[in-house]
């Protein structure tokens, strides 16, 4: 009980501000302080079984965005936008155009640079041209010792002179060792780390280990300070000559009966670090080698989190750990343990510097067409003025610019076409029901399918809600061996649910259950036997030759082995008709699931599918079916699968929930309760459908199809090939963006295309993910139906009208701001700079303890996504339009802490398409909305999806798409 | 002049081909073309497969006349004085199906590294070098002298090297491809010496020469065997082998399982007869087997990762082999090394489905996975289990050991030959 009990209030803490800063108390004792604050530098991600996307600076959340990418850069040295070079790349082919970045400047801060000759906006125009020299210290020596850059003509020449004025102090900027390695290093000494890490992080991973070594590390039970110490104080043991002596500190440490935070607050005093600089010096070190900490540090607010083997895991035995490896290995490296604070090292020459900024001050002379007489006439502090707004506007500042450029054309691109559309095409009220409703989950990546839906069977309705359905449980399948948590992370689930075979079943239940674990032992036996001495002897030598055949098979011909595969789990593993234990007041169907409600009573069930049905502005002209799609995601070879699945079903599949609500809804009831307190009628001849739709094969799957009234039978089958048409489209449209499609002509050869992906051994991307997510269109789908948007949007069904009091709205954006948020800004993070926010390249990953991924053999465990899963990703922030009023929007977004967060500091863009007129008006900040203006906007026609996107491989704009209206 | 008989002409073919496939590749790179990823794989898979078909055809020439083994002489590399190095090419019923093996492989990853490493930057130079590798493998088992032996092997371990550092932006990969090339390098002295002292008691490295029943003496033996460890990764030297997992999976496969760290194997089974007329060193590698397999089934215990672990499983099973080596067991090590190359093989390129795989058991297991292979070492007195652990946990210290033992004197000879040496010590 107590591991849930700590999730409960983990769960509170990430929901708001970064983790840490929530806690109640305050911790008196400094050190721990100071780790605490250190902490929040570490990276936030779980074990990677189950990944939940967010934001990666969510430590720097309560800054705006723009600043904290900014510090945040300088902090983890990583880049906070894209290269000024990919900038220019977008300027050239069209994506950024003048006219943005003209905007852009000119809505920031105008001032004087040289009275009457230059202002700032001019100047930062013509600094910003991608025809400006990007210069660094070695492209200046280079122009200076070659060429006659600077020095050509007498105008030049004199400009170059007047540049150099004021530039003869010294600008040498030294830097003092913010910990041990630094010190070391620049007097001379080998790199700390290179003998350090190795040992630590084969440290970290023995004791993380959920299971992948089958000795598991002695004494880890105590906690991993206490373990650490007892193996390395092992007597007669050879340590590198740079680690010598640390069995002996270990035994002293032992002997003293030290606590692991005596041991960090002495190794400070040892290292020479006063109070003061603790969290400095923490962050310092906690950084060099952030994956492995990052985990303990969620590992011990969380031990559930582990999938099998929950751990004492503590950030300051980890401290205390590394600094006794510093200290040992700075006693043998350089002699004493304090030295290292006091060497300093210059960053760059400080002559070098100053030819830099000239040089850079030459250039936006240039550019900005001011003359050598003009700065010549300039006095010392005018010149000064003109001098600081030249560095003002660094790189950095111009890459800000630029990416405001480029957030500015897509908003364009987005904004105008869809107020246009909706102004052309305005929402007409049906009193008529469609043929068929089908639910599917928000995710971008339904888009596709939903609009080819329409496309296929344009007397179908499609919905977007989040894919948990509203029903937040605690699940457990048939071939399940733990229940888990099925609905956003944020929710602690207070319903239990179990599948269980249906009356009459229960032999095959039992002989499935019986074979899949004699299935599971041959598997795991050979397994693992092939790794050990007399066991692999006998199979690799008499058997080994037997493992050419599913080599062969799953390298040359993935698509057909799996197919075979399946056809023989169908023969040897019976499969039973279940049905889902979710009754309240049935007593077979309560399990031992201590501290949870067993199922929903019928209260509760009303108000779960009324949440929904309510939300979504579902509330009358239901049809005859109602289809309720959850998804998922399955692949191969692929350490980062779950990334894939639902976001909202916490990083796990959902098809348990969309099963669940339409059985819930079908009860009568249920039904009846919906009626009497809501005024939802549902008639008689409507009935729900729970599936599952996978994102990567793009199979669908409906649940319990046997339970459907005869009356509904025809319709099922047109639904039924409906979706078998769309899954096609829609997989063939996903097919355009993978390079290796070119062939696939059909629809059919796009499925067969990606259903081989994710059954492929060798496949890095079995699907794109989120990666093309860029904007989140909250309201009715009547105003974005018809419209191609490249499986770029979020959409979420809400209809304003059914939602006077603002209720609904309130709970759609609660949960929909953060969890597109998150998506968005992660891959925002891992696209700009993959190597220190993502994890780089999957091609070296190594799966490491069921936790995660490491490069190599002794790599830090690394978060964030892989390249494979990002390289086609525009990198901005999710743009909202929602179907409401501004004052409404605010007034909701003002009630909540954590939204008003996301939306003034700008890590979402937020704007609002009025219900009732159309007009799309854009939040700027400080209460502050813009109209977009769709005057210009034009909007392309396709007849259908097909001819839009044909032999494209790029992101395409909105398209008017005829056959879905 | 040569008798071109079908056989032969096939064994040369099947030989050059994979060369000429680098050349091809690495030529045309040089001189700026640039193929599309689909001409590169399908030219590799095209390769491949008349490589293949090629050693089929031979095994089966070679099945149905029941010859033992074929020849090719192609006169000599050079002359000095009366003395000559031959060229020639050999395959026998111990090398042709480990070529076929080679090939196989090779082939297979060629497939499934064009989804693998498509968009990667490396993409074609990873091409290049899997053909080089191929090459050097088949050279070294269709060698028909140590000469020629040697060729392959360097191949193989240069390919080996350029291929942990594929990923050479980052400074890991780096620092383990010098770890590998520097053990490569010293036990590959142990070949060249082993080499010129069969020249000067054979007066020749030619097979038919050497192996015919002369009585070696046991230090050839001995220097045989440490070049072979090096290249199989046995103790001491084992600390490579996990450090070269830096590469992308499929090199890492097609090295570390299959075929490269066989090539040790390879060659105490062709220099069999020698070991037959020296116990001592049949003994020392019975014993070098039988430890490294020891120290391979320890470490792999205690391996929290996909590709360590699946690494010391290669190790326990390669030590296994050299002590069938010893043992004489040429037959069953050739079964041997081909069934646990095919598996090896498998499981590196399903190591990224280790989370996915072991989530699956577990499930099925319904929450309970057994203990296979379990705890022997549970049978051990507490404290002594501990130091174990951590000795196993430190690999043995092997690395340690060298560092201290071989590393740092070379590196304080370095710099007292720098004091001494006529421009005065360098800063």
């Amino acid at each position: 009980m107590g591991i849930l009990v700590t999730k409960e209030r983990f769960c509170t803490q990430t929901s708001g501000r970064p983790v840490g800063t929530m806690h109640t108390t305050v911790d008196s004792n400094p050190l721990r302080r100071a780790l605490d604050h250190a902490a929040h530098l570490l990276p936030v991600q779980g074990p990677i079984g189950v990944f939940i996307h967010h934001n990666t600076l969510h430590a720097f959340q309560h800054e705006r965005f723009e600043s904290a990418v900014v510090k945040a850069a300088g902090v983890f040295a990583a880049e906070p936008f894209m290269t000024e070079a990919a900038y220019r790349r977008d300027f050239a082919r069209g994506r950024i155009q003048q006219a943005d970045v003209d905007w852009v400047l000119a809505r920031e801060p105008n001032a004087e640079v040289i009275a009457g000759r230059l202002d700032r906006q001019t100047l930062r125009r013509a600094m910003i041209d991608p025809r400006m020299l990007a210069l660094d210290a070695l492209s200046v020596s280079y122009l200076l010792d070659e060429t006659c850059h600077f020095t050509g003509t007498p105008e030049s020449l004199a400009l170059w002179r007047a540049c150099q004025r004021g530039m003869d102090q010294p600008a040498a900027k030294r830097h003092t060792a913010s910990r041990p390695r630094e010190g070391v290093l620049w007097s001379g000494g080998p790199d700390l780390d290179t003998f350090i890490h190795p040992l630590l992080i084969r440290l970290c991973a023995v004791y993380t280990d959920q299971g992948m070594a089958y000795w598991p590390m002695p004494g880890r039970e105590k906690s991993f300070y206490g373990s650490v110490r007892d193996l390395l104080a092992q007597p007669a043991v050879l340590y590198l000559s740079q680690l010598r002596g640390l069995d002996d500190e270990f035994k002293k440490q032992r002997s003293s009966g030290l606590t692991s935070e005596d041991v960090v607050r002495q190794m400070s005093i040892r290292l020479g670090v006063p109070e003061g600089d603790w969290q400095s010096f923490l962050e310092a070190e906690l950084l060099a080698l952030p994956g492995w900490p990052g985990l303990m540090r969620l590992l011990e607010r969380d031990p559930g989190l582990a999938t099998h083997i929950h751990l004492p895991c503590s950030l300051m035995d980890f401290v205390a750990v590394r600094l006794t490896f510093t200290a040992v290995a700075l006693v043998n490296t350089a002699g004493n343990t304090t030295a290292w604070r006091k060497v300093t090292a210059e960053t760059e020459s400080a002559a070098a510097l100053r030819r830099l900024e000239a040089a850079r001050m030459f250039e936006a002379a240039k550019a900005a067409a001011v003359t050598a007489s003009d700065l010549e006439r300039l006095d010392d502090a005018a010149f000064a003025r003109w001098r600081s707004e030249v560095f003002d506007f660094s790189e950095i500042e111009r890459r800000r610019v630029w990416h405001l450029s480029y957030e500015r054309r897509h908003e364009l691109l987005i904004l105008g076409p869809l107020g246009h559309y909706r102004q052309s095409n305005p929402p007409r009220r049906n009193t008529k029901p469609p043929v068929a409703q089908v639910f599917f989950c928000i995710d971008e990546r339904e888009e596709s399918i939903r609009r080819a839906l329409e496309e296929c069977d344009p007397e179908m309705d499609t919905f977007g809600a989040a894919g948990f359905f509203g029903v937040a449980i605690d699940y457990q399948g048939i071939d399940d061996a733990h229940a888990v948590s099925l609905c956003p992370v944020v929710v602690k689930p207070q319903h239990a649910v179990r599948e269980r075979a249906r009356p009459g079943e229960e032999a095959a239940l039992d002989s499935r259950v019986t074979r899949r674990k004699q299935w599971s032992a041959v598997v795991h036996g050979l397994s693992v036997g092939s790794k050990n001495l007399l066991t692999g002897w006998v199979t690799t030598a008499f058997l080994g030759f037997l493992s050419l055949v599913p080599l062969l098979a799953r390298v040359l011909s993935p698509l057909q082995f799996a197919r075979l595969r399946a056809a023989l789990n169908e023969r040897f593993f019976p499969d039973p008709r279940t049905e889902l234990a979710f009754m309240r007041g049935d007593v077979d169907s309560y399990h031992a699931t201590e501290g949870l409600a067993k199922g929903f009573d019928t209260d509760e069930k009303s108000a779960r599918v009324a949440g929904l049905l309510c939300g979504a502005g579902l509330t009358s002209r239901f049809s005859d079916l109602v289809i309720v799609l959850g998804h998922g995601s399955t692949s191969l070879n692929n350490p980062h699968e779950s990334a894939h699945d639902c976001g909202a079903c916490g990083g796990r599949r959902g098809g348990p929930n969309g099963r669940l609500f339409a059985a819930m809804a079908n009860r009568p009831e249920v039904r009846d309760a919906l009626r009497a307190t809501k005024g939802i009628d549902i008639p008689a001849r409507t009935w729900f459908v729970g599936g599952y739709h996978d994102t990567c094969s793009d199979d669908v799957d409906l649940y319990d199809t046997d339970l459907v009234p005869a009356h509904n039978l025809d319709l099922l089958n047109r639904i039924r090939k409906s979706l078998d048409r769309a899954r096609a489209l829609s997989a063939h449209e996903r097919a355009r963006r993978f390079e290796a499609a070119e062939s696939a002509h059909s629809a059919e050869d796009g499925l067969l295309h990606v259903e081989e992906r994710s059954e492929h051994l060798a496949e890095p991307r079995p699907e794109y993910g989120h990666c093309t997510n860029a904007v989140a269109v909250v309201g009715r789908r009547a105003v974005t139906r018809g419209l191609f948007m490249d499986r770029r949007a979020f959409l979420i069904s809400y209809d304003a009208a059914g939602d006077p009091e603002d209720k609904f709205i309130a709970g759609v954006l609660g949960a929909v701001i953060p969890v597109c948020a998150g998506i968005s800004l992660e891959y925002y993070f891992s696209f700009v700079d993959n190597e220190r926010y993502g994890c780089g390249t999957k091609l070296p990953h190594n799966v490491t303890g069921l936790l995660g991924v490491m490069n190599g053999h002794a790599g830090d465990l690394r978060t964030g996504l892989p390249w494979q899963m990002v390289e086609i990703h525009e990198p901005v922030r999710i743009l909202f339009v929602i179907e409401t009023t501004p004052e409404r929007l605010m007034k909701v977004i003002g009630r909540n802490p954590e939204l008003t967060e996301f939306v003034e500091n700008s890590w979402v863009r937020i704007s609002t398409m009025d219900p009732d007129s159309g007009e799309i008006q854009i939040y700027r900040g400080g209460g502050l909305f813009e109209p977009a203006s769709p005057a210009d906007a034009v909007i392309p026609r396709a007849a259908s999806s097909v001819d839009w996107y044909r032999g494209k491989l790029e992101h395409l704009p909105l398209a008017e798409i005829a056959r879905a209206v | 002049m040569i008798d071109w008989t079908t056989e032969r002409q096939l064994l040369t073919a099947l030989v050059a081909l994979p060369g000429l496939g680098f050349f091809g590749l690495a030529l045309g790179w040089l001189l700026g073309w640039t193929p599309t990823e689909k001409t590169v794989a399908r030219f590799s898979a095209s390769v491949s497969l008349l490589d293949w078909a090629m050693t089929a055809a031979l095994a089966g020439l070679m099945f149905r006349s029941g010859e033992a083994q074929v020849t090719v002489r192609f006169g000599d590399w050079f002359h000095v004085g009366s003395y000559a190095f031959p060229l020639e090419l050999m395959v026998d019923r111990l090398s042709l199906p480990l070529i076929l093996l080679a090939i196989t492989l090779a082939g297979l990853i060629g497939v499934f590294s064009r989804r693998y490493l498509h968009r990667d930057r490396g993409f074609h130079r990873f091409y290049v070098l899997i053909h080089l590798f191929t090459f050097g493998a088949i050279l070294v088992y269709a060698a028909g002298s140590f000469d020629l032996l040697i060729g392959g092997w360097e191949l193989v371990g240069i390919t080996s090297v350029l291929l942990v550092s594929f990923f050479y932006e980052r400074p890991d990969p780096v620092h383990s491809a010098l770890r590998v090339f520097a053990v490569y390098r010293i036990c590959d002295l142990g070949l060249l010496w082993a080499v010129y002292l069969l020249h000067h008691r054979f007066e020749s490295s030619v097979y038919s020469k050497v192996l015919a029943g002369g009585v070696a003496a046991p230090a050839i033996c001995f220097l045989l065997i440490w070049a072979a460890a090096g290249k199989s990764a046995q103790i001491p030297f084992s600390g490579w082998l996990p450090r070269a997992m830096e590469g992308p999976t499929p090199s890492s496969a097609i090295f570390y399982g299959a075929i490269s760290v066989h090539l040790g194997a390879y060659l105490m089974l062709r220099c069999q007869p020698l070991l037959a007329s020296s116990p001592s060193a049949a003994w020392v590698l019975i014993v070098l087997g039988l430890a490294t397999a020891m120290h391979g089934t320890m470490v792999g215990r205690v391996c929290a990762d996909a590709k360590t672990s699946l690494a010391y499983a290669s190790l326990v099973q390669l030590g296994l082999i050299f002590a069938e080596a010893g043992m004489g067991w040429n037959t069953f090590a050739i079964i041997h090394i081909v069934g646990h190359g095919a598996t090896r093989t498998l499981q590196f390129l399903r190591a990224p489905s280790m989370l996915h795989d072991h989530h699956q058991m577990h499930d099925a297991a319904g929450g309970q996975l057994g203990n296979y292979g379990a705890y022997w070492e549970s049978l051990l007195p507490g404290g002594f289990r501990t130091w174990l652990y951590r000795l196993a946990l430190d690999r043995g210290h092997h690395d340690t050991l060298l560092d201290r033992l071989a590393v740092a004197p070379s590196l304080a000879l370095g710099r007292l030959l720098g004091r001494t040496s006529p421009e005065g010590p360098s800063a």
